[in-house]
């Protein structure tokens, strides 16, 4: 009898644990993020979180092969090239006969005059927090970011003077520049012939095609009827402002779908933090493997992490800081190691405004810095020998970093694995810095503030470690490390006020222009905020390389170009990153179907769900 | 006593008027250049050198704040509070839509505080230096001691990770999608009494097991907290004179301590509960944080982390509220527990 009631209880314990081990709900996919969608409109559209539910609603022209960035078709039917004819006149007209039977998810068909609404309706949108400054940039060859400076190039006069807070044209004069101003200079952009849809570029901008590539959440194609049948713009060159810049909830599709993706939006549901996603059965490709998606918002790790063991998620955000939780797991699968299209760097301002509450005494006297601190060569020699970068890859980040030359992922069209990478030495750094200000620096001493957003440890780490190198060298050196709050870190590095500070930026597209252009060029992001002497610097020796090199269609030639860029950079201790971030996918393993990509919003921790099941 | 509750319902108003522009000011001196961070994700967004100055100008920062205050108070007498960034809709009508998972959250977690929490002290009061005594009060040691954010991650770890018994969130996902498409009717918007009217028993319990965890990390500590106060009071009450007569009248221990103690040792318990009611409401923001569950407290969380000034301050606005009628209500039961008590 006892014997029985052993072998019963063998039989139900298999048979619990077989209960446990079995794919949980397998036709839904639940992935638990931190961050929540700003907003579905993908014109609007600029954060992660909305760029991984956008890329399931909607379809692009092209897109990625696999992993790679090599192009290929997807609601185009060829990706324009000079050898296909359909990339033609230097670079500044591109082609793409558009594919047909694609259906939207309302029902209506695809059609060349979708794709042309969708770009102008972009570009006179122009919203100011979203994305599609990018392809104004590209399509103006680099000229203007934005609609209402393209306006007053055209007009004469500032959209804002041009259109009162009511989005009434102020004048009939004004009235008259902005239909005119859609008639001659944005129509003429966008051109429908035939089934091929035509983008006629003001100049050439090499990278355009990464900027409306799938994955570019505001290069997603949208259905003009319904848009126009939800009160969005209704295509006439009269009116066009009042759809201006409005914020993201004014739009039709802020919480809306009106995509042909592989998925239709279910459910956005603002209460519970998460959007929910039916398969879409008409996708053209044919219907995805899996028939729900859930992205939920779990801003907890622990409940996270929970979640995933219990089988309740299927993937869940993994900061680097825990990335051995789930080695001794086998039901959890973990990657690690792939390449993200990001790099965090060390900044050093060549001037900084003389105002400036971080800069001490703004003397060489022990107490503070000189606004020009960091002009001379050597001292930002010392800093970057200073740095112990293995130990803040190894230690910091788990290892999921890895080192690069100058501030260009790998992977990126530039980038030279055989470029050296500055080392950490003391010795070196300490050269330096007797060399640097003619010996006064060594003489004297210094205080410099490092500065970081406060809430990212690993920066708060990084600066900490740079203090004790640093002050190790020479005992009249002092760094003070200050975190500060996001906005006020917004503040003081665009009012060029930190002297020192770290901070990254992630590609929003996979050019090296996107690095280049914001690191170093006179005009760019980061590089203006260098100060008037490094704008000097970068004007004579960097701007010609990176101007040039963006409207160079010849692969080889532009590598070159940024081979002799990157020299320049080295050699003048300018390119100063930490670390290039890796990816970690931590997922069930019945999730299947799971690649990296290095432009995908969240592309190294989530699958493209099109092609991910679970089994 | 109605001329008390007049009085005070009166000042209301000047109150809240006070919290706001309290608020407000602070939100304002941070200045229009580090309030556009609530609008811009990503700081490519103000790659044009127009970008700031565009922004500021789109969402009205750059105006004097009493111009901006005033507009605001003009708004919200009309009934607009401004627009939630995180709630993706009116201030107001996210806070009215996340109202009854808090109240549902904290309601029931008043419940075992009150009763389970007077029970204890009672017991631990008239046990003095008893082994049940010595128990309970290391009961309360330790739920004082251990921080609710703390507590929140065993009890997680405990029942969800190991245990698999009570699952984080709100309802599972089965249950969310009979909500969202039906047959299912929002009545009483407290999932667990519609789903009773709903004649949804599986709904109930569904929401039951996602509710115990977050209960059981929300009560604890205020189990702790009240059994202590009525344990203090009670061993205070049965040393009073009137104690002593009534039991050397010969009445039974049993009821003494119902007749005679308990009652006047509710005193004391009544007074901290109106700031208990509104330190359940606050603990709201840890366990809806932990437990991934909707509701006010973590919509304050996250808009104070995003500067989202409007929520924020909207959601200052009701827990204002919540705290002076609670008051209120706390001065007018003294009355009730004690008729030597009179208001005026």
């Amino acid at each position: 009898m006892q014997k029985k009631l052993f072998v019963l209880f063998i039989c139900l314990l298999a048979l619990t644990l077989s209960a446990f081990a079995a794919v949980k709900d397998p036709d839904t996919i639940v992935n638990a993020e931190y961050g929540a969608p700003e907003t579905l409109d993908p014109h609007a559209e600029w954060d992660n979180a909305s760029g991984a539910v956008i890329n399931n609603l909607y379809d692009n022209l092209i897109k990625y092969v696999g992993e790679t960035i090599e192009f290929e078709p997807m609601l185009s039917t060829a990706v324009p090239t000079p050898e296909n004819g359909l990339l033609k006149d230097n670079g500044k007209t591109y082609i793409f006969p558009i594919r047909k039977g694609v259906k939207f998810h309302s029902g209506n068909i695809l059609t060349p005059k979708d794709i042309e609404y969708t770009f102008e309706r972009g570009f006179l949108a122009d919203n100011s927090s979203g994305a599609v400054t990018l392809i104004i940039e590209a399509v103006s060859g680099g000229e203007f970011y934005t609609v209402a400076d393209w306006f007053e190039a055209y007009a004469g006069m500032a959209y804002s003077d041009a259109v009162n807070d009511d989005r009434e044209p102020t004048s009939a004069e004004a009235k008259a520049k902005l239909i005119g101003f859609y008639n001659e200079v944005i129509d003429p952009l966008f051109v429908v012939e035939g089934d091929n849809f035509i983008v006629n570029m003001k100049d050439a901008f090499a990278p355009f095609l990464f900027i409306i590539v799938k994955y570019a959440g505001w290069g997603s194609i949208i259905d003009s009827q319904w848009c126009m049948a939800n009160g969005e713009w209704d295509w006439k060159a009269d009116g066009w402002w009042k759809w201006h810049d409005r914020t993201p909830e004014e739009s039709a599709l802020h919480m809306a779908d009106a995509g042909c993706g592989p998925y239709k939006l279910a459910v956005w549901d603002q209460t519970n933090n998460m959007v929910v996603m039916e398969r879409f059965d008409d996708y053209w490709q044919g219907p995805a493997k899996t028939k729900t998606l859930i992205f939920k918002t779990v801003e907890e790790y622990s409940t996270r992490k929970a979640m995933l063991e219990a089988g309740d998620a299927d993937l869940v955000l993994v900061d680097p800081i825990y990335r051995y939780d789930f080695d001794n797991n086998p039901d959890i699968e973990v990657i690690s190691g792939h390449p993200r299209a990001q790099v965090t760097s060390i900044h050093m301002g060549w001037k900084v405004q003389e105002t400036s509450e971080y800069i001490g005494s703004g003397k060489l006297d022990g107490n503070g810095i000189p606004a020009d601190f960091f002009t001379d060569i050597n001292v930002r020699a010392g800093i970057l020998h200073a740095f112990n970068y293995d130990a803040l890859i190894d230690d910091l980040v788990n290892g999921l970093g890895k080192r690069v030359p100058t501030d260009l992922p790998e992977g990126f069209l530039g980038f030279d694995p055989t470029l050296p990478v500055y080392e950490f030495d003391l010795g070196k750094a300490e050269k330096a810095w007797k060399a640097a200000w003619g010996g006064e620096v060594w003489e004297n001493g210094f205080k410099l503030v490092a500065m970081y957003n406060a809430g990212n440890e690993v920066r708060q780490t990084a600066c900490e470690m740079l203090k004790v190198y640093v002050e190790s060298i020479n005992p009249k050196f002092q760094v003070e490390v200050l975190g500060v709050q996001w906005p006020t870190y917004l503040k003081a590095t665009r009012e060029e006020l930190c002297p020192l500070y770290i901070i990254g930026w992630v590609a929003d597209y996979p050019d090296a222009h996107n690095f280049f252009s914001t690191y170093y060029h006179s005009n760019g992001y980061y590089g203006k905020r260098h100060g008037g002497e490094y704008n000097d610097f970068a004007k004579e020796y960097l701007d010609p390389i990176i101007d040039v090199a963006v409207k160079e269609t010849d692969v080889n030639k532009r590598i070159e170009m940024y081979a002799e860029l990157q020299k320049i950079l080295l050699e003048n201790y300018i390119a100063t990153p930490l670390y290039m971030p890796q990816g970690l996918y931590v997922a069930r393993k019945w999730l299947k179907g799971f690649f990296p990509h290095l432009l995908r919003s969240s592309g190294d921790r989530t699958p493209e769900f099109y092609y991910a099941w679970k089994e | 006593m109605l001329a008390f509750i007049i009085r005070r319902l009166l000042i209301l108003p000047i109150i809240l008027i006070g919290v706001t522009l309290l608020i407000f000011s602070m939100i304002w001196m941070l200045g229009p250049e580090r309030l556009i961070g609530t609008y811009v994700k990503s700081p490519e967004a103000l790659k044009s050198e127009k970008a700031v100055e565009r922004l500021i100008q789109k969402y009205g920062l750059d105006r004097p704040a009493p111009e901006m205050y005033v507009k605001w108070l003009g708004n919200v007498l009309k009934g607009d509070f401004g627009y939630s960034n995180v709630g993706r809709q009116g201030v107001l009508q996210s806070i009215m839509e996340l109202i009854p998972y808090t109240f549902e959250l904290a309601l029931y977690a008043l419940i075992p505080v009150v009763f389970v929490g007077i029970w204890l002290g009672v017991i631990a009061g008239s046990h003095q230096d008893k082994p049940l005594d010595h128990g309970i009060r290391i009961f309360a040691i330790i739920g004082w001691s251990l921080p609710d954010y703390v507590f929140g991650l065993l009890v997680l770890l405990v029942f969800y990770s190991y245990l698999k018994w009570f699952p984080p969130g709100f309802l599972s996902d089965a249950s969310m999608k009979v909500m969202r498409e039906g047959p299912w009717k929002d009545i009483t918007h407290f999932v667990t009494i519609d789903a009773i009217l709903n004649w949804r028993f599986d709904i109930l319990w569904d929401a039951i097991r996602h509710l115990i965890a977050p209960l059981l990390t929300l009560s604890y500590l205020w189990w702790a907290y009240i059994l202590r106060i009525t344990r203090s009071s009670m061993l205070e009450v049965l040393r009073k004179d009137y104690v002593r007569t009534a039991r050397a009248k010969g009445l039974s221990e049993k009821v003494v301590i119902n007749k005679h103690v308990k009652r006047n040792a509710l005193i004391p318990v009544a007074t901290v509960s109106g700031g208990m009611i509104v330190q359940l409401f606050a603990g709201t923001v840890i366990v809806e944080t932990i437990f991934a569950r909707p509701g006010l407290g973590r919509f304050t969380a996250t808009a104070a982390v995003t500067l989202d000034y409007f929520s924020v301050i909207g959601a200052a606005l009701f827990f204002s509220l919540i705290l002076i009628v609670t008051n209120l209500i706390v001065d007018i039961s003294y009355a009730l527990i004690d008729p030597r008590i009179r208001l005026s």
